[in-house]
C-alpha cells in the first residue's frame, strides 16, 4: 500500500494498534508464566487439549492401579504369613505325632500329646478364619464374617469343621485388562469337608489317645498330606505376589512417564517464557519510546 | 474597459474567499479526532468572463477576482462500501469470537475441575468399590461422585443454556437499535434531499448519513446505495430497509419469542415496509444480527446437544452394566442415571438414594463381597469419556478458527479503515500551511486594495492640482 497521505489520526490509531498487539503478547506470556501453563483453554490447542485430555485420564486410571495392586498385595501377604504359620502348626502336629507312635510314649504322656495337637487344631482352625480389612481371606466372596464354622452335628457329638465360604474369586485390576486373584480358596489350602485338614487332626488326637500305632501312622501321613498341600498353596499366593508386585511398579513407571508426557503438553518451558518475556518487554518499551516521539511534533510547533 | 473601482472589487473577492479558506480550515482542525468527520476542501473559481450576453457585446476586463466555487468533501464512495462490508463481516465474527470464548472458559478443560475429571473420580470410585464391595463408605461414594458428575455436566448445559438466552435479547436489542438508526437515516436522506433542493452546505448531514449506514452495516451486513437524492438506501439480505426518506422495521421472525424465550425454530427475519407489507430476509443477515443468529440457530444449540449426547451415552454404558450386577441385597442393579421424564433431553439424574442399591456384585442369589461388577461398571465408562474428549476437543477447534478469523478479518477492515482515513482524515501539517497561504493570500489582497487606494487618491486628491 502506497502511503500517500498520512494523517495525525492515522499515526494515532495506527501506534494504538501496534501498542494493544504489543500489550496483548506481552499479556500472553504473563498468564503462561503466572499459570504455569500454556493450555488454559481448549482453543490454545486443541489437539493438545486432547492429549491432556487423555493423559489425565491415563494417569488417573494408573493411579488407581497402584492403589488396586496395594490392596492385593495385602491380602497375598496376610494368605502367605497365615499359610506360613499353619504349616508351622503342621509340622509341630507332625512331631508330636510322631512321639506318640512310639511304643515307649506312657498313656499320660499320649494324652498331654492328643491334647496339644487339639490345641494346634484350635490354633489352625483360628488361621483359617483370618480376616483382611474384616473380610476372611478364605472365604472367597462370602457375606459372613468366618471361612469355616466349628460345630456340633447332634447333641454329645464332638464338634466337626465345615467350611462356610462360597469359593468365589475376589480380584484386582492391576492393569488394562489384567486381573490377577488374590484370595485363597479355603478348600484348596485346608482340603474339602470330610477330608480336611481339621478332620486329620480331629482323627490324630482320637488316635493318640486311644494308643492305636496304625491309626497313628496313618493320622501322620494324612498330616504330611496337609502340609504338600498348604505348601503348594503358599507357593501359589508366592507366584501371584510377585506378579502384583510388578504390576504396582509397573503402574508407578507408567505414572511417571505420563506425567512427564503431560507436563510437557501442558506446562510453560519456563526459561523459553522468561526470555520470550524479557524480549517483547524491551519491543513494547521500544513501541512505547516511538509512539511518544511521533505523535508529539507537527508543523505547529515550528511555525510561529 | 473595466471600471474605476473594479480593482477593489477584485481585492475585496479576494479577502472574501481567502476569509472562508480560513474559516473551512479551522473547521477541519476543530474536527481533527471527530468520529465519521470527513475533511472539506474549499473549491476557488476565478471569476472572468460573463456569458455573452449579445452578438457584438465583448468583455474588456482582465479577471474580476475569486469566488467559492464549492466545499468539497473528501469522501471515496466505493471505499465507503468497502468499509461497511468489511465493517460487516467484522462484527459477525467478532461476536462469535466473544460469544465463544465465553462458553469456553466455562468448560474449564484441561484442569482438574472439569468434566473430564469428574469422569475419573467417578471411574476410581467404582475401583474402591470392587476392592470393598461391602464397604458401606466406598458405596456412598460411588452415589457422591455420581451426582457430582451428573452435576459437572448440566453446569456445562446450563452455560450454554444461559448464553443463548443471553443472546437472544441481545439480538433482540440489536434489532431495535438498528430500527432506531432506520429511522435516522431516512430522516436524514429527507434533510439531505432538502437542503439539495435549497442548494444548502449539507456536509454535516452527508457525515451523519455515512456515519449511520455503516453503524446499520456493522449491526445487519448491511449494503447501502446512494439514490439520486444524495440519500443511502439500504438493503438488509437483498430486502429494502430504508428507501429514501422511507425506513422499514426490521424484526425478528422466528427462533425467538417477544418475552426473549426460545421458540425451538431457527432464527428467522422480516422487514415490514412502510406500506404495511411484511417481507422474509431469505438472503441472509450479516454482522452482529446475523452472528447472533447463526449462534443461536446452529453452534450452541450443536455444542449443547453434544452435551447431552454425552450424558446419554454415559447414562447408557453405565446403566447397562450395572443392570448386569447384582446389589448388596443380591437383586438385579437398577439404573444409575435417569433423565427427568418432564425435560426430556434434560439433564441427568441420579436414580439411586440408598448405597445398598449399588450393584458391586456380579454373582446374584443373595449377599455376598464380589466386586467384579463394579470393575466392570469402571471399564465401561470408556466410551463416555472418549466421547467428551472429542466434543471438547471439536468446540476448541472451533473457537480457535474462529478466533484466527477474525484476527485476519482484523487486519483487512484495518486497511480498509487506514485508506479512508487517508483520503478523508484531517492533517494538522496540511491544515496549517493552507492557514499560512490563506493568511499572507490575505495580506496580499489588503495590500493591493492598500495600493489602489493610494493611486486612486492620486487621481481624486492630486490630478490637477498645481503647486
Amino acid at each position: 500500500m502506497t502511503i500517500t497521505r498520512v494523517t495525525q489520526s492515522m499515526m494515532t490509531e495506527r501506534s494504538l494498534t501496534g501498542l494493544q498487539g504489543s500489550l496483548g503478547k506481552l499479556a500472553d506470556i504473563q498468564e503462561h508464566l503466572s499459570t504455569g501453563r500454556i493450555l488454559n483453554r481448549p482453543s490454545d490447542s486443541p489437539t493438545g487439549t486432547a492429549a491432556a485430555m487423555r493423559l489425565r485420564g491415563a494417569i488417573a486410571q494408573q493411579q488407581q492401579f497402584a492403589r488396586n495392586a496395594e490392596d492385593g498385595l495385602g491380602w497375598l501377604n496376610t494368605a502367605d504369613a497365615t499359610l506360613q504359620s499353619t504349616n508351622d502348626q503342621l509340622r509341630t502336629a507332625r512331631d508330636r505325632a510322631l512321639q506318640g507312635a512310639n511304643a515307649a510314649t506312657s498313656p499320660a504322656a499320649r494324652e498331654a500329646l492328643a491334647t496339644e495337637v487339639e490345641q494346634i487344631r484350635a490354633g489352625v482352625l483360628a488361621a483359617a478364619n483370618t480376616s483382611y480389612l474384616g473380610r476372611p481371606i478364605f472365604g472367597g466372596t462370602t457375606a459372613g464374617s468366618t471361612a469355616y464354622a466349628s460345630a456340633s452335628p447332634g447333641a454329645g457329638l464332638p464338634e466337626v469343621v465345615t467350611y462356610t465360604g462360597d469359593g468365589g474369586s475376589v480380584s484386582r485390576t492391576v492393569a488394562e485388562g489384567v486381573s490377577i486373584e488374590v484370595q485363597v480358596d479355603g478348600e484348596a489350602a485346608f482340603g474339602p469337608d470330610g477330608d480336611s485338614v481339621f478332620d486329620h487332626l480331629d482323627a490324630l488326637a482320637a488316635a493318640l489317645r486311644s494308643g492305636d500305632t496304625a491309626a497313628i501312622r496313618a493320622g501322620v501321613d494324612a498330616v504330611t498330606a496337609d502340609m504338600d498341600r498348604v505348601g503348594s498353596a503358599l507357593a501359589n499366593v508366592g507366584a501371584r505376589a510377585v506378579r502384583v508386585e510388578q504390576a504396582t511398579v509397573r503402574a508407578a513407571d507408567a505414572e511417571t512417564g505420563l506425567a512427564s508426557s503431560l507436563s510437557e503438553i501442558e506446562n510453560t518451558d519456563l526459561p523459553q517464557a522468561m526470555v520470550e518475556l524479557q524480549m517483547q518487554e524491551v519491543a513494547y518499551q521500544a513501541a512505547l519510546a516511538a509512539t511518544a516521539r511521533v505523535l508529539q511534533p507537527s508543523l505547529v510547533d515550528f511555525l510561529r | 474597459m473595466t471600471g474605476t473601482f473594479s480593482s477593489v472589487n477584485n481585492a475585496l473577492s479576494a479577502l472574501r474567499y481567502h476569509q472562508v479558506v480560513m474559516d473551512v480550515s479551522s473547521g477541519n482542525i476543530a474536527n481533527v479526532s471527530t468520529d465519521g468527520y470527513a475533511r472539506r476542501r474549499v473549491i476557488g473559481e476565478a471569476m472572468g468572463a460573463p456569458v455573452q450576453p449579445a452578438m457584438w457585446s465583448r468583455y474588456e476586463g482582465a479577471g474580476d477576482g475569486v469566488k467559492v466555487g464549492g466545499l468539497q468533501r473528501m469522501v471515496d464512495q466505493f471505499l465507503d462500501v468497502r468499509a461497511r462490508r468489511e465493517h460487516g463481516n467484522q462484527s459477525f465474527l467478532d461476536v462469535r469470537q466473544s460469544v465463544l470464548e465465553r462458553v469456553e472458559a466455562g468448560i474449564g478443560e484441561p484442569g482438574e475441575n472439569g468434566v473430564a475429571a469428574a469422569l475419573d473420580e467417578f471411574r476410581s470410585g467404582w475401583h474402591v468399590l470392587a476392592n470393598n464391595p461391602d464397604s458401606e463408605a466406598a458405596r456412598s461414594q460411588v452415589l457422591a461422585r455420581a451426582a457430582t458428575l451428573a452435576d459437572a455436566l448440566s453446569v456445562q448445559r446450563r452455560n450454554v443454556e444461559v448464553e443463548e438466552g443471553d443472546q437472544r435479547i441481545v439480538l433482540l436489542s440489536g434489532v431495535d437499535e438498528v430500527n432506531t438508526l432506520a429511522g435516522d437515516l431516512a430522516e436524514t436522506n429527507r434533510s439531505i434531499a432538502v437542503a439539495q433542493m435549497n442548494g444548502t452546505e449539507a456536509g454535516v448531514l452527508l457525515d451523519k448519513r455515512d456515519a449511520l449506514a455503516l453503524r446499520i452495516s456493522e449491526l445487519t451486513g448491511a449494503s447501502a446505495t446512494l439514490n439520486a437524492k444524495g440519500g443511502l438506501d439500504v438493503t438488509v439480505g437483498g430486502v429494502a430497509l430504508v428507501s429514501g426518506s422511507d425506513a422499514g422495521v426490521l424484526a425478528v421472525s422466528s427462533g425467538i419469542n417477544a418475552d426473549g424465550t426460545a421458540d425451538g425454530g431457527p432464527v428467522g427475519f422480516t422487514v415490514t415496509s412502510p406500506g404495511g407489507t411484511v417481507t422474509d430476509v431469505t438472503g441472509g443477515v450479516g454482522g452482529e444480527a446475523g452472528g447472533v443468529a447463526e449462534l443461536l440457530t446452529t453452534t450452541l444449540p450443536a455444542h449443547r446437544a453434544g452435551i447431552e449426547a454425552v450424558a446419554q451415552r454415559l447414562a447408557d454404558d453405565v446403566n447397562a452394566a450395572h443392570g448386569a450386577g447384582f446389589d448388596q441385597d443380591g437383586n438385579p442393579g437398577q439404573p444409575v442415571f435417569t433423565f427427568d421424564p418432564t425435560d426430556p433431553g434434560g439433564p441427568l439424574v441420579l436414580n439411586l438414594d440408598d448405597p445398598r442399591l449399588v450393584a458391586a456384585s456380579a454373582t446374584g442369589g443373595g449377599p455376598n463381597r464380589n466386586g467384579d461388577n463394579a470393575t466392570a461398571v469402571a471399564d465401561a465408562l470408556s466410551g463416555a469419556a472418549g466421547a467428551y474428549q472429542r466434543l471438547v476437543t471439536g468446540f476448541g477447534s472451533e473457537v480457535a478458527s474462529t478466533r484466527r478469523l477474525a484476527g485476519n478479518q482484523q487486519a483487512l477492515t484495518g486497511q480498509v479503515d487506514a485508506a479512508r482515513e487517508q483520503l478523508s482524515g484531517v492533517s494538522l501539517d496540511e491544515e496549517m500551511v493552507t492557514m499560512l497561504q490563506a493568511q499572507r493570500a490575505y495580506e496580499a489582497a489588503a495590500r493591493v486594495m492598500t495600493t489602489i487606494d493610494s493611486v486612486l487618491d492620486t487621481l481624486i486628491n492630486r490630478t490637477g492640482l498645481v503647486r
